[in-house]
């Protein structure tokens, strides 16, 4: 039944988003906007058809329903509950649905939120857009990636369970789902600018429209992408967390180009400039997370080959090249429109900043899209097979990311238009005394390299700039100080510069070393004392796990371990990490004792700072929270910086609030004013 | 500042340094050397037995005296298409330079940019722009 029903509402949300498409399209060429109005219900219908679907995909996988292939070839009896509801994401159609899921999620609040202006044709070819996406990925699931097909043939009475690795930590039920928010998220934004190109209302109304949007996808995105670094930590057993991975790199690609944007709409909002460069970030962003679905899910990987093996590779493949290829058209064809007035008067000013800043994060991205892409670019072309790894991405993306940490400590300093160097003098005084500072304390504690002791004077050097800015905030409005997008903004950076701090420490510092032990001994390895006290062998629901008790400095036990699935025939370790905020010990069994008193293999990975990764995420999320509550002055669409003096007076004066005109940082002066070409 | 930085960066970026020798020097060579049987990683990384059998015989190569040079050409020859770092010559070569070719362009674009920007004189308000305002205004 749960197929059935499944069935049912995948269809459903498929056919309900093309009609939401077809009606609002309608409503639109007929200049009808109760047609467009009633093209906004879809989005209910494909809410609910969603719901039904994913709710139909629990229900089998927790009532072990194994006529469903999906739950058949993906779970388990044995699987314990927590990784029964993730299995749904543990494995391609289920991601798909999850994904659709989501997709439905956000047209619904989409359809929610703009539920007064749905007649605006903005606003209809938004839904117009977000429907179509939205029944590409339904359409995906009626046909080549079904979730809800049955098996051929007798019902198996059990099966394999999800992979391993897959249901070895509770992060595999928050990662994927924190992921997907941020990148299905960037839709909502994809579709406003689509519509702004559609409409030839290229002002800048939709991009305040879709601010606090973009915000809430990237933050999701970053969440993501750090638990997921989180769980290939504390569950792959190498010591690392990031590998440049394809995987991750396809995840890491929109994340740098959103950021891009979010940077660069300021100039726009501000100024009127950069649109065609803004528009074309969105696409890049909402084109990169297709992209990087085709290259993780197709089978691409393999070989070049291999994609056209599952359907869904080359559906994914056409989706992306027809995203490029309207897009581009479509900014193409308003290319008249889109020519802004302003200029930027000087490098040395907040915009010509921002423009350094996309120059860096858009190479960035093409360094790490081409380091992905190139290996499947080589074997198409001659067959030759290469693989690009850490010592490529590390060399080519440092000097970029030093550069970054650069202007992230400069950009905040920098007033709008021009800057005067006694004006930069006072203001980067003390945060190039934190940069000095952070660079001798590293020298001090014995840090060595000048690649990381940069990254640490640089991470000084900007930790000063965004906690001035936060002080200053803070010293005039009180704990609104801390919240408002510029002033969210400078916690996002503090974030990002514990993370780059403590990524440049672990990857320039951290070592590893291996132990044989045999129950009893000890050993001095990497300045720790490790004491083996004996192993015990442990049997769970869906594993069975020999656990090793081992002492780190004659403190507490320790339990590295290693399990055997019965869906794998290689052991999977499972290592055990003593948290410090100065440094992670992180033990993983790589051998167990052939008898009780036979010697274990033991790795020892001492790596600093890894801890701070984390709290630099969190704080990072934190600050993106903040950015999108509303600082004080205003909501962003009313027009607080132009009116008219009196009535019988045509001029328009601009009038700017006392605060404005004493704070040369604060945020845009007022949309209007730029963008009176709208 | 300016000196004290100077000084700490200077001693920071040379001291302890010079040539790896024994371990460091064979785990170094294994970074560069992908795993066989796990996906993105390289043996230094990996406890995989197979990955465990590679570092062995970088290490014994070391030991040996082999400079690094050698040992990447003996792992070259077993194990083929086993590096992690692309080559530098041929078609892939063009990985390295592609990014650099880029980021010069980027630069010249952007030294272009602001010349243009410089000389472009700010347009004068047209009456169709103030009747757009106004016209904003009234809404």
């Amino acid at each position: 039944m749960n197929g059935a029903v499944g069935q049912a509402a995948v269809l459903l949300g498929l056919l309900a988003a093309v009609f939401g498409a077809v009606t609002s399209i309608a409503g639109l060429i007929k200049g009808k906007p109760a047609l467009r109005r009633a093209g906004h219900r879809y989005a209910w219908v494909v809410l609910g058809a969603a719901l039904v679907g994913g709710a139909a995909m629990e229900r089998g996988l927790l009532t072990n329903d194994f006529s469903l292939e999906f739950v058949a070839e993906n779970s388990a009896r044995s699987t314990p509950l927590l990784y029964k509801v993730a299995t749904m994401w543990s494995a391609l159609e289920g991601s798909i649905l999850l994904w659709g899921i989501v997709l439905a999620g956000y047209l619904a609040l989409m359809a929610w939120r703009f539920r007064d202006r749905a007649a605006d044709p903005l606003v209809a070819w938004a839904m117009v857009t977000a429907f179509a996406v939205t029944a590409f990925f339904f359409g995906l699931m009626v046909g080549p990636a079904n979730p809800f097909r049955t098996v051929a043939g007798a019902v198996p009475l059990d099966g394999p369970g999800p992979n391993p690795l897959l249901q070895n930590h509770p992060l595999m039920a928050i990662h994927p789902p924190m992921l997907y928010l941020g990148y299905v998220g960037f839709t909502v934004p994809f579709a406003f600018a689509t519509a702004a190109l559609v409409t030839g209302s290229i002002g800048e109304g939709w991009l305040i429209e879709t601010r606090r949007w973009t915000l809430c996808a990237w933050g999701f995105l970053s969440l993501g992408i750090a638990l997921g670094a989180w769980w290939s930590y504390e569950v792959l057993g190498w010591g690392g967390f990031w590998a440049w991975d394809p995987v991750e790199n396809a995840s890491f690609l929109p994340w740098l180009t959103g950021t891009a944007f979010v940077h660069s709409v300021m100039v726009q909002e501000r100024r009127g400039m950069l649109r065609v460069w803004n528009l074309s970030l969105l696409v890049s962003t909402f084109s990169l997370t297709i992209l990087g679905t085709f290259i993780t899910r197709s089978g691409v990987l393999e070989s070049v080959h291999a994609f056209t093996e599952s359907p869904i590779g080359p559906a994914l493949l056409v989706f992306f090249g027809v995203v490029v290829v309207l897009s581009v058209g479509l900014i193409g064809w308003r290319g008249d429109q889109l020519r802004s007035p302003g200029a930027i008067d000087s490098p040395f000013s907040r915009e010509g900043a921002f423009l350094a800043n996309n120059v860096l994060f858009a190479a960035f991205a093409f360094v790490v899209l081409l380091g992905t892409v190139f290996p499947l670019v080589i074997e198409a072309v001659n067959d030759d097979r290469i693989s690009i790894g850490r010592p490529y991405f590390d060399r080519m993306t440092m000097p970029i990311g030093i550069a970054l940490l650069f202007l992230m400590a400069v950009a905040p300093m920098l007033p709008w238009r021009k800057a005067s160097g006694e004006l930069l003098r006072d203001r980067l005084l003390w945060p190039a005394w934190a940069g000095t500072i952070a660079t001798v304390v590293a020298v001090v504690v014995g840090a060595r390299g000048l690649a990381p002791l940069l990254a640490f004077g640089m991470g000084g050097f900007g930790a000063g700039a965004a906690v001035r800015q936060l002080a200053l905030g803070v010293r005039r409005q009180g704990w609104r100080g801390l919240v408002g997008r510029t002033n969210g903004g400078m916690i996002v950076h503090l974030g990002v510069i514990l993370v780059a701090v403590a990524f440049a420490a672990a990857q320039s510092y951290g070592e590893r070393a291996e132990v044989r032990l045999r129950p009893g001994e000890s050993a001095n390895v990497l300045g720790h004392r490790v004491t083996y006290e004996g192993s015990r062998t442990v049997d769970y629901p869906n594993r069975r796990s020999v656990e090793a008790s081992v002492r780190i400095d004659d403190g507490k036990a320790y339990a590295p371990a290693l399990s055997t699935f019965p869906n794998a025939t290689q052991a999977i370790g499972t290592p055990s990490v003593r948290t410090g905020l100065t440094e992670d010990v992180y033990l993983t069994l790589i051998q167990t004792a052939d008898g009780p008193e036979g010697p274990i293999l033991l790795g020892v990975n001492v790596q600093p700072l890894v801890v701070w990764l984390w709290i630099g995420s969190g704080l990072m999320a934190l600050g993106t929270a903040m950015a999108a509550v509303p600082s004080r002055r205003r909501r962003p669409t009313d027009r607080v910086s132009a009116h008219r003096v009196s009535d019988d007076d045509d001029r328009v004066a601009l009038v700017v609030p006392a605060e404005l005109a004493t704070d040369p940082d604060a945020e845009s002066v007022g949309a209007v004013a730029a963008s009176g070409r709208s | 500042m300016a000196v004290v930085l100077l000084l700490a960066l200077s001693y920071g970026a040379t001291a302890g340094g010079g040539a790896l020798r024994g371990e460091a020097r064979a785990d170094a060579i294994a970074r560069d050397i992908r795993c066989p049987v796990c996906a993105g990683l390289s043996i230094a990384e990996s406890d995989a037995p197979a990955a465990q059998a590679m570092r062995l015989e970088i290490r014994s190569r070391v030991d040996e005296g082999q400079s690094d040079e050698e040992v990447r050409a003996y792992i070259a020859a077993k194990y083929p298409d086993s590096s992690l770092r692309p080559p530098t010559s041929g078609v892939a070569g063009l990985v390295w330079a592609l990014p650099v070719a880029a980021a010069v362009l980027a630069a010249a674009g952007m030294v272009v940019a602001f010349r243009r920007w410089k000389q472009s004189p700010s347009r004068p308000l047209t009456v169709e722009d103030q009747h757009l305002v106004d016209e904003a205004l009234r809404r």
